[in-house]
């Protein structure tokens, strides 16, 4: 993880330059294959990591809506 | 979204919401710096937004976002077996009620041993697009939200008139 990629990924204001690089739906997984999996961490008093395979793995489907507060 | 899950949680459905980088960031909540911060954020999205479905936080360098096209407000369904059957660049709830009550029916069709084959379909959807609506959620970030915005894309509705909001969050 570099400082650049972290600096870059949060950008500090909404202005083309720094949000557009970032938006790569065109590059995103295909359907109907073995999605990546990633380590994530539960919002909550110990912030128990997880994963979106733990999840899937459990339920007949999965929902994810990616975003945030802003 | 929330009214979505609570739809078809006895059906096997889970929802989740995957807080990613700030789309608008601002004064009262600005870019990330930490994932304590982050934690903040998606606390607030909770609290504030009224979020209910569990709330699973990215790496701060947003690896799984940005695996997954890091557009800032999209949908992925996925099934048990791992692969992803639903993508949306843009999350629209009447787009995923759509989607579920499809992909139920194809599993009461399996259980009723019918052959099925998976086929690529592309279509449009239509989300709302309530541009004053818009101006007014970015109000909760804070005035550089709004200023950013109108520099990119332009002027908001006549109707749109600047709110200050509360203190501001946390930088760390």
């Amino acid at each position: 993880m570099t400082s650049d990629l972290l600096r870059q990924y949060n950008y500090d204001e909404f202005v083309p330059e720094k949000f557009m690089p970032w938006m790569r739906f065109d590059e995103s997984p295909e359907l109907g294959v073995a999605a990546p999996d990633f380590p994530l961490w539960r919002l909550g008093a110990d912030r128990a990591q997880t994963s979106l395979k733990e999840w899937w793995s459990e339920n007949l489907y999965l929902v994810v809506e990616f975003g945030s507060f802003t | 979204m929330n009214a979505i899950a609570d739809k078809y949680a006895e059906d096997g459905v889970a929802s989740v919401f995957l807080y990613t980088n700030e789309a608008h960031p601002a004064e009262r909540y600005p870019h990330l710096v930490s994932m304590e911060q982050k934690f903040r954020h998606a606390a607030a999205l909770r609290d504030e937004l009224g979020v209910s479905r569990p709330i699973l936080v990215d790496a701060l360098d947003g690896a799984c976002h940005r695996a997954y096209g890091s557009m800032p407000n999209m949908t992925w369904i996925f099934n048990r077996a791992g692969q992803a059957i639903y993508k949306s660049d843009w999350t629209d709830a009447n787009s995923v009620d759509n989607a579920l009550e499809y992909y139920l029916d194809i599993s009461r069709r399996r259980k009723d041993r019918e052959t099925l084959a998976p086929f690529t379909v592309q279509r449009l959807d239509y989300r709302n697009a309530d541009r004053l609506a818009f101006f007014n959620g970015l109000t909760l970030n804070g005035r550089q939200a709004v200023d950013d915005f109108i520099k990119a894309f332009g002027p908001p509705p006549s109707a749109f008139r600047w709110q200050d909001q509360d203190s501001a969050d946390d930088a760390d």
